[in-house]
This record gives structure tokens, C-alpha cells and sequence, in this order.
């Protein structure tokens, strides 16, 4: 039988941005999520390119995958290409 | 290596600042200082309590936190920020004392000439500091950066005029005309050194808080080169007042720019507000656009300040001074404190335990009723100084002290984490002043 493929989303949308509140997926930093052999990949970015919290972000990101069923690694990277742009939130519900 | 963008010892600029701040408001509240009253040691020594003392460091402190956030890169020469802030400090506490040489007091006039060393080497340390983080070809293009960077050459004739002045003043060398030098040098430090580093700052971060685009904006290059044209005009000036010649036309021309740098800059921070995703701003923006306000309004009093000059120039330098530049301050003080205690506690639990928001650290209501008071204090004393009204004068700074008070006491509720609930906050909590500790590892919490 076929292990299921654990929820990377659901994971990444436990990570809060400290400053709205609002999940990573919400703010847009999530560029890519995969998952291979039991190691979750994520291509992530931060508002801002110098931003204090950027590797602290990502060591967060890696801790909250590694907290999920089935992930047995974390490979979280960083990138600016593209620079996020605040057209990359989601619509705040209504 | 995670912290490797906060500057450790930004909260002990931000602490001197403080206490230079209270310092001054204290002694203005004794009477040292107040209308047609600056030119007395006393006087002289409360206005550089508060502008070298309170806003050179307080600006000197974000900048080596700041620029990191600016260039993308970490802070280089970070072990220059101590050597650098006691230099800066010992140079304020030595430049105060000395002011009182010339009311009399002969024993403090090696002090009044050791000052502008002190000073000179705080200042030169941070621009390195400063220089060697932005100084590359990437961030050159940005500007923003250029900005900083001109700020820091204001700096250096800001330096040169007092210390010019300081040397002339103590019958040391240099005869300086000093009814030509002061305007100068206010003219150096209010709109070229603080406002430019001021603008600098601001665009990276209103943007940031009010999530709004980081767009490459002709205004800010217009910002730049008219800016630039004004610090060049004033640098040469300080230079041909060294030759004795008259430099009234480079006064004029520079009081002719500063309209125009005021409202491209207030144009280019309209748009930034216009276009953020934030749909309700914190107060550190709402009050910011007071001080907005205030930039304006100072703007407008420097026409007839330097037609009239008189109360005129006081409340003008004053409202740009108190209003602008403090009210700016205060307002995004309160952020980065809260920003730096909550990465310092918090950040190593980000994806293993639930974390308050950055907001929550502070006590919003608390803080704009400081604010207001702050406010409605630089209101009073712009137009006490317009009447020549000591009272008046004396009012406003009671209003100054009680805001500057009330906002100290909300700053260490910060670093204690007196907002959030007993489960929230760690066991030990962090010094109120000393190093970031970088976070690296996860900080023990009450269960």
C-alpha cells in the first residue's frame, strides 16, 4: 500500500508572517512545493530581500515540514528571482 | 547564520538617545533654554542635547541597523558600533559642558575643545560602517542608498562648521563669522544630514510596513540630484567662508530647493500610501503621517524664517527639529524595538510553537496617546516661539518631557514583554539595553 503524500501546504500554512499574521502561502512567499523520496522540497522568498528574518524564516519553515507525517527531510531554499511583490497576497477574505 | 542582518548594540544608541532626549527636556523645563534664548552656553547646551544627543544618535543607531535592509548584505565593521557610540557619547556630554564655558564657566573650556574630536570619531566610525555595507555597484543604483550616502556627507560639514564654530567661539583659532556659519550649520544638520538620512530610510521602510511595491521611481532620482545640487551648494559655501567670501547666494539658493526636495519627497510618499495592500496601517504609519505634516509645515515657516528670520527661524528649526524628525522618530521606535524583541525572543519558535504577532508587544493606545501629547507639545512650542512666550515655551516642553516619559515607559514594557500574558514570555527575559543576543538557539519558555 501506497503511503499518502503528506500536506506540505497544510504545514506551510501553520508559519505565520509576525507581522499580519498571515500565513506564507497568504503572504505569497511560496514559489514551489514538492515532495520526492520522503524529502519535502520548498523554493520560498521574503518581503523584503534584506530582511532580518529571512534565514530565520526559512530554519522555520524546514522545523514546521520536519513536524509532518511522513517527511523524513526538509530541503527549503531561498530566492529573489522573482522579488516578491505585494500582487502576490491573497485577497484578504471578506 | 541566522541574525547575521540585526546590529547588536542598536538599542544602546537608542538608550543614549533617550536619555540625551530627557536630558534636554529636563533642563528646558528648568529654564536653560527658551525664545530668543539660544545663544547663552545653557541655551546652546539644551539644543545640542537634543539634536546631537537625542536625533544624531537615535539616527546613527538605525542606520547600522538599517542599512543591512537597505544593501541586502550584513552590517560591515560591526565591531565598530561600541568604540563608536562611547565616542559619540563622551563628545555630547563634553560639547554640553563645554557650551557652559561661555557662560562663564573657564574650567569647562577644554572640555568645549575636546568635544568636536569625540564627536568626529563617533560620526567617522558609523560612516564607515555605513559606507563599507552600502558601497557596492547593486545598491548604488538605488536612490535611496545615494541618499544615505549624501546624508553622511552633510554629516561631515556638519562636523566641520561646529567645529569651526567651537574653535571660534573658544578664542582658540579661526575668527568665523558666526551670524553666517549658524545658518549653515543648521542648514547642514536639520535638512542635509537628518532629514536626507531620514528620507533614505523611509522609502524602504513605509514600503515595508505598508506592504505597498518597491517601485525604481524617477521622483526618488529627482529627490536625489536635487538634494545632491543642495548639500554641494552648502559644502562650497563652508569652504568660501574659510576665503571670507559671501556666500548669502548659496543660503538663498538652498532655501530655494528645499520646497522643492519637501514636496517631491511628500509626492513620492503619497503614492507609496496610496498603493499598500495593508488595509489598516499601525500607528507607528499613522503618526508618521503627522510628522509628514509637520515637514510640511516647517517647510512653509522657512520663507518668512529666512525673509524675517527672527521667531520665524525658531519656530521653523523648531517644528522641523520636535515636530518632523522627533515625531518620525518616537513613531517608528516603538516598531523597531518591538521588531528586534520579537526576533531576539521569538524568532527561533517561528514553525515549532505558535508566536504573538510583533503588535502585540506593545500597547497601541498607550503609545498614540504619547504621541499626541508629543505632538500637541511641538504644536505649543512653535507657536510659543511665534509669540516669544516663555509660558508657552515652558508648556510645550512639560508636554515634550511627559510624552518623551510615558514612551520610554512603553519601551522597556517592550523589552520586558509586559503585554503578553505570563505563559507567553520566556523565563529570562532580555537586557533592556545591552547586545542582541543573536537567536540562535530556541529561548526557554514557562510551560
Amino acid at each position: 500500500m501506497t503511503e499518502p503524500v503528506p500536506d506540505i501546504h497544510q504545514a506551510l500554512r501553520g508559519v505565520l508572517d509576525p507581522e499580519t499574521g498571515r500565513d506564507l502561502i497568504a503572504m505569497g512567499l511560496i514559489y514551489e512545493t514538492r515532495f520526492e523520496t520522503g524529502t519535502a522540497h520548498v523554493r520560498m522568498t521574503t518581503t523584503t530581500r534584506g530582511c532580518p528574518l529571512t534565514e530565520m524564516l526559512r530554519l522555520g519553515v524546514e522545523a514546521a515540514l520536519l513536524a509532518v507525517p511522513g517527511i523524513a527531510a526538509a530541503e527549503v531554499t531561498l530566492t529573489w528571482e522573482p522579488l516578491w511583490t505585494p500582487d502576490r497576497m491573497e485577497p484578504l477574505p471578506m | 547564520m541566522p541574525g547575521k542582518h540585526l546590529s547588536r548594540w542598536t538599542l544602546a544608541w537608542f538608550g543614549s538617545a533617550l536619555l540625551f532626549l530627557l536630558a534636554a527636556c529636563g533642563l528646558a523645563l528648568l529654564g536653560a533654554a527658551g525664545p530668543q534664548d539660544w545663544s547663552r552656553g545653557a541655551g546652546l547646551a539644551v539644543v545640542h542635547l537634543f539634536t546631537l544627543g537625542w536625533l544624531c544618535h537615535v539616527m546613527l543607531g538605525a542606520l547600522i541597523q538599517f542599512v543591512p535592509v537597505l544593501a541586502a548584505r550584513p552590517l560591515a565593521l560591526p565591531m565598530l558600533a561600541l568604540p563608536a557610540l562611547i565616542a559619540a557619547s563622551a563628545g555630547t556630554v563634553d560639547l554640553a559642558l563645554g557650551f557652559l564655558f561661555l557662560d562663564g564657566h573657564d574650567a569647562l573650556r577644554p572640555l568645549f575643545l575636546i568635544a568636536p574630536f569625540a564627536t568626529g570619531l563617533g560620526f567617522t566610525l558609523v560612516a564607515l560602517m555605513v559606507a563599507a555595507t552600502l558601497l557596492t555597484h547593486a545598491t548604488l543604483r538605488l536612490a535611496e542608498v545615494r541618499l544615505v550616502l549624501l546624508a553622511l556627507f552633510a554629516l561631515a560639514g556638519l562636523w566641520l562648521s561646529g567645529t569651526l564654530m567651537v574653535l571660534t567661539l573658544s578664542g582658540t583659532a579661526m575668527v568665523l563669522d558666526l551670524a553666517v556659519t549658524r545658518p549653515l550649520h543648521i542648514l547642514l544638520g536639520v535638512g542635509g544630514w537628518l532629514s536626507l538620512a531620514a528620507f533614505g530610510v523611509s522609502y524602504k521602510l513605509f514600503a515595508m510596513f505598508l506592504l505597498a511595491p518597491e517601485k525604481i521611481s524617477r521622483l526618488r532620482d529627482a529627490i536625489f540630484l536635487t538634494a545632491m545640487l543642495g548639500v554641494t551648494i552648502l559644502l562650497t559655501a563652508l569652504l568660501l567662508l574659510l576665503t571670507e567670501r559671501s556666500t548669502a547666494w548659496a543660503m538663498g539658493v538652498t532655501l530655494g530647493l528645499i520646497p522643492v526636495i519637501a514636496l517631491l519627497y511628500l509626492s513620492e510618499i503619497t503614492r507609496i500610501w496610496q498603493s499598500r495592500r495593508r488595509a489598516a496601517p499601525e500607528g507607528n504609519m499613522l503618526w508618521s503621517r503627522v510628522a509628514l505634516a509637520f515637514l510640511g509645515l516647517a517647510v512653509l515657516l522657512a520663507l518668512p524664517g529666512w525673509f524675517i528670520g527672527g521667531v520665524w527661524a525658531e519656530a521653523a528649526i523648531f517644528l522641523a527639529l520636535v515636530g518632523w524628525l522627533s515625531t518620525l522618530t518616537l513613531a517608528q521606535m516603538v516598531k523597531i524595538v518591538s521588531f528586534l524583541t520579537w526576533i531576539q525572543i521569538f524568532a527561533p519558535r517561528i514553525g515549532r510553537r505558535p508566536v504573538p504577532l510583533v503588535q502585540k508587544l506593545s500597547n497601541a493606545q498607550a503609545v498614540a496617546f504619547c504621541l499626541a501629547l508629543w505632538s500637541a507639545g511641538a504644536v505649543t512650542g512653535c507657536v510659543a516661539l511665534l509669540l516669544a512666550s516663555s509660558a508657552g515655551f515652558r508648556l510645550a516642553v512639560a508636554l515634550l518631557t511627559l510624552a518623551a516619559l510615558g514612551l520610554v515607559r512603553e519601551l522597556i514594557a517592550i523589552r520586558h514583554l509586559s503585554h503578553l500574558a505570563a505563559q507567553e514570555r520566556p523565563a529570562t527575559l532580555p537586557h533592556l539595553i545591552l547586545p542582541l543576543t543573536q537567536p540562535l538557539q530556541p529561548v526557554e519558555f514557562r510551560s
